[in-house]
C-alpha cells in the first residue's frame, strides 16, 4: 500500500507545476490558427487541419525537444525554452509549408474574414476573399499568431514532462522514469488540447478572431482536469 | 559524439523524413483520408456518385500514430527479446503496421459506400482490389522511414525516449503536417478542377467533386497521381525540415557541452522562426500583388 499523504506532500509543488503546464497547454490552442475540414478545401482562413490534432503535433514535438535536453542538462528555463522552440520550429514550418500549397497550389492569397485590417501589416482583407468562402490562407497575424501558440504550448508540454520526470518519492529506474514520465505527458497534452477544442468549434483564425476571448472557460475547465491528471500522475509515479 | 558524425545522422533522419512526409499524403490522397474526404463522404448524397477511395479511418495522426507505434513496438521487442537486425527488426515492424493499416482500410471502405446505399453509391470491389495494395504500400514505406528515424535518435543521437513512444509522436507530427499541407492540394485544387482556378471552394458547391479523369472515370490512383506532383513532396519537404531542423539547432549548438551552448540552440531556433515569419509575409505581399483582389473597393469605385 502506498503512503498517498507522504507522497503528495513530497511532490505537492510538482503537482502545481504540472497544473500550471496543463493551463498553459490550453491557452496556447486558442492561438493556433486552425481552419478544419473547410481550410482543406481553402474555405476558411487558417490551417486545415482539426486544433488537437496541430496542436498536439507541434507540442509534441516541443516534448522531443524538450527530452533530448533534458538528458543532458537539469536547468529548468533551458528545457522549457528548448520545448518551446521545437514548437514554434514545427508550427512555422507546417504554416509556411501550407501557404506554399495555397499560394502556388490552389491560387489564393492569404485573406481573413473575421477583420477588415490584418491588425500587424495593417492590410485590406476583404477584397482578397473569394466568393462563397471564409477567407483562406494564412494572413501575417495569423501566422504569428500560430508561433505563439506553439511557444506556449511548448513551454506547457516541457513543463508536464520536467515535473513529472523530478518526482522525488520514486524508486524507478532512470528509463521507465523517462517512458512513463512521457507517456503521462502526452496524455496530459491530449487532454488539454481536447478542452480548448469545444471553445473553438472547428474554426479559429488566431488571437484577433472573436472566439479567443472565450479562452478564460477553458483555461479553468483545463484547471480542473489537469489538477486531478496531475494528482493520479504523481501518485502512479511517486509510489512506484 | 563527434559534431560531424551528428550532423551526418542528422542528414539521414531528414531524408528519410522527407520521403515519410511525401508518402503520409499521397498515400491519404490514394485512399482519401482526412479533411478533404468530407467532400468526397458528401458528394453521393448530392446525387453525384463517383468511384473514389473512401475511407477515413480517423483524423491522420492517430492513424499515422498507431501504424508508427505499432511498427515501433513490434521492431522494439524483435531487437530486444530476440536479439534481431536493427534492419530487419524495423522492416518487419513496418509490415505488420502495413498489414494492420490495410484491414482499416478494408473495413472503413466497405463500411462507408455501404452507408449510401439510399443515395446510389455502388461499392465497387475492383477499387478495392486496386488500391488497398497501394495503401498498405504507402504506408509501410511511411512507417518504415518514420521507424529509421526513431531508431537513429535513440541509439545514435541517444534520445531518452523509449522507440515506441518516439514513433508514436512523429506519428501524430507526419499525420498533423500531412493534414495541414498536403491535403489542401488535393482538396482545394484536385478535387475542384472543374471550377475556374485561383479560389477557395465556394458553398454552393460542396460535394460537386470531379468524377472524370484523364482517362475514363477517376480513382484514388489518378489522385495520388496529381498530387505526387506537389501536395506529396511539399508534405515531405514540411516533415523533413521540422526533423532536421529541431535536432539541427541542438546538434549545432549542443546544451551537454554547457548551458550558453544550450541558450545559443534556442536563439538559433529562435532567428529560424523569424526567418520564416518573414518568408510567409513576402509571400504574402507577392501573392497579393500577383492575383489582385477578387472584390472592388466600394468607397473607391
Amino acid at each position: 500500500m502506498i503512503d498517498v499523504v507522504a507522497i503528495l506532500m513530497a511532490n505537492y509543488l510538482y503537482v502545481l507545476a504540472i497544473t500550471l503546464g496543463g493551463m498553459l497547454i490550453s491557452l496556447s490552442v486558442h492561438f493556433v490558427p486552425v481552419g478544419g475540414a473547410p481550410a482543406a478545401m481553402a474555405q476558411a482562413t487558417g490551417i486545415g487541419t482539426g486544433t488537437v490534432q496541430l496542436a498536439a503535433g507541434a507540442g509534441l514535438t516541443g516534448l522531443v525537444t524538450a527530452g533530448a535536453v533534458m538528458a543532458v542538462s537539469d536547468s529548468l528555463p533551458l528545457i522549457l525554452a528548448a520545448g518551446a522552440v521545437g514548437a514554434m520550429i514545427m508550427m512555422s514550418v507546417t504554416m509556411l509549408v501550407g501557404a506554399w500549397v495555397y499560394t502556388y497550389g490552389v491560387g489564393v492569397p492569404p485573406a481573413s474574414a473575421k477583420v477588415k485590417y490584418d491588425p500587424i501589416t495593417k492590410d485590406r482583407q476583404d477584397l482578397y476573399v473569394s466568393q462563397g468562402t471564409e477567407g483562406h490562407g494564412l494572413p501575417t497575424v495569423s501566422f504569428v499568431s500560430g508561433v505563439i501558440g506553439g511557444l506556449l504550448g511548448g513551454i506547457g508540454g516541457s513543463l508536464v514532462y520536467y515535473s513529472l520526470m523530478m518526482n522525488t518519492t520514486t524508486s524507478l529506474t532512470t528509463s521507465n522514469l523517462v517512458g512513463l514520465a512521457s507517456i503521462f505527458a502526452v496524455g496530459i497534452f491530449f487532454v488539454n488540447a481536447v478542452i480548448p477544442s469545444y471553445n473553438i468549434g472547428g474554426t479559429i483564425e488566431g488571437f484577433h478572431d472573436p472566439k479567443f476571448k472565450k479562452w478564460p472557460k477553458a483555461v479553468f475547465s483545463s484547471f480542473i482536469a489537469t489538477f486531478l491528471s496531475a494528482l493520479i500522475g504523481v501518485l502512479a509515479i511517486g509510489g512506484l | 559524439m563527434e559534431p560531424l558524425i551528428g550532423m551526418g545522422v542528422l542528414a539521414l533522419m531528414g531524408a528519410a523524413a522527407t520521403i515519410a512526409g511525401a508518402s503520409e499524403d499521397l498515400e491519404s490522397d490514394v485512399g482519401s483520408q482526412s479533411n478533404p474526404n468530407s467532400q468526397v463522404q458528401l458528394a453521393p448524397q448530392m446525387m453525384y456518385p463517383h468511384r473514389i477511395y473512401n475511407k477515413a479511418i480517423s483524423g491522420e495522426p492517430p492513424s499515422n500514430a498507431l501504424m508508427c507505434a505499432i511498427g515501433g513496438t513490434t521492431a522494439s521487442v524483435l531487437m530486444t527479446a530476440y536479439s534481431m537486425s536493427p534492419l530487419f527488426a524495423i522492416a518487419m515492424g513496418a509490415l505488420f503496421a502495413a498489414i494492420v493499416h490495410g484491414s482499416y482500410s478494408i473495413s472503413a471502405f466497405l463500411g462507408r459506400p455501404a452507408s449510401q446505399k439510399r443515395f446510389k453509391q455502388p461499392v465497387y470491389l475492383d477499387i478495392l482490389r486496386s488500391h488497398t495494395p497501394v495503401i498498405m504500400g504507402y504506408s509501410y514505406i511511411t512507417t518504415f522511414c518514420i521507424l529509421v528515424v526513431s531508431y537513429l535518435m535513440v541509439a545514435v543521437l541517444g534520445h531518452p525516449f523509449p522507440l515506441p513512444l518516439l514513433a508514436f509522436i512523429w506519428g501524430i507530427t507526419v499525420g498533423a503536417i500531412g493534414s495541414s499541407t498536403g491535403d489542401v492540394h488535393y482538396g482545394a485544387e484536385r478535387e475542384f478542377q472543374n471550377v475556374e482556378f485561383g479560389a477557395g471552394l465556394n458553398a454552393a458547391n460542396s460535394g460537386n467533386i470531379v468524377r472524370r479523369a484523364e482517362s475514363g472515370l477517376r480513382n484514388g490512383i489518378d489522385n495520388s497521381w496529381f498530387c505526387a506532383k506537389f501536395g506529396g513532396p511539399v508534405t515531405g519537404i514540411a516533415f523533413g525540415m521540422t526533423v532536421f531542423l529541431s535536432g539541427w539547432v541542438t546538434t549545432v549548438f549542443n546544451p551537454a557541452i554547457s548551458p550558453i551552448m544550450g541558450w545559443l540552440s534556442v536563439v538559433a531556433g529562435v532567428i529560424l522562426v523569424l526567418i520564416m515569419i518573414i518568408w510567409n509575409r513576402k509571400i504574402e505581399v507577392a501573392a497579393r500583388a500577383a492575383f489582385g483582389p477578387y472584390k472592388e473597393d466600394e468607397v473607391a469605385a
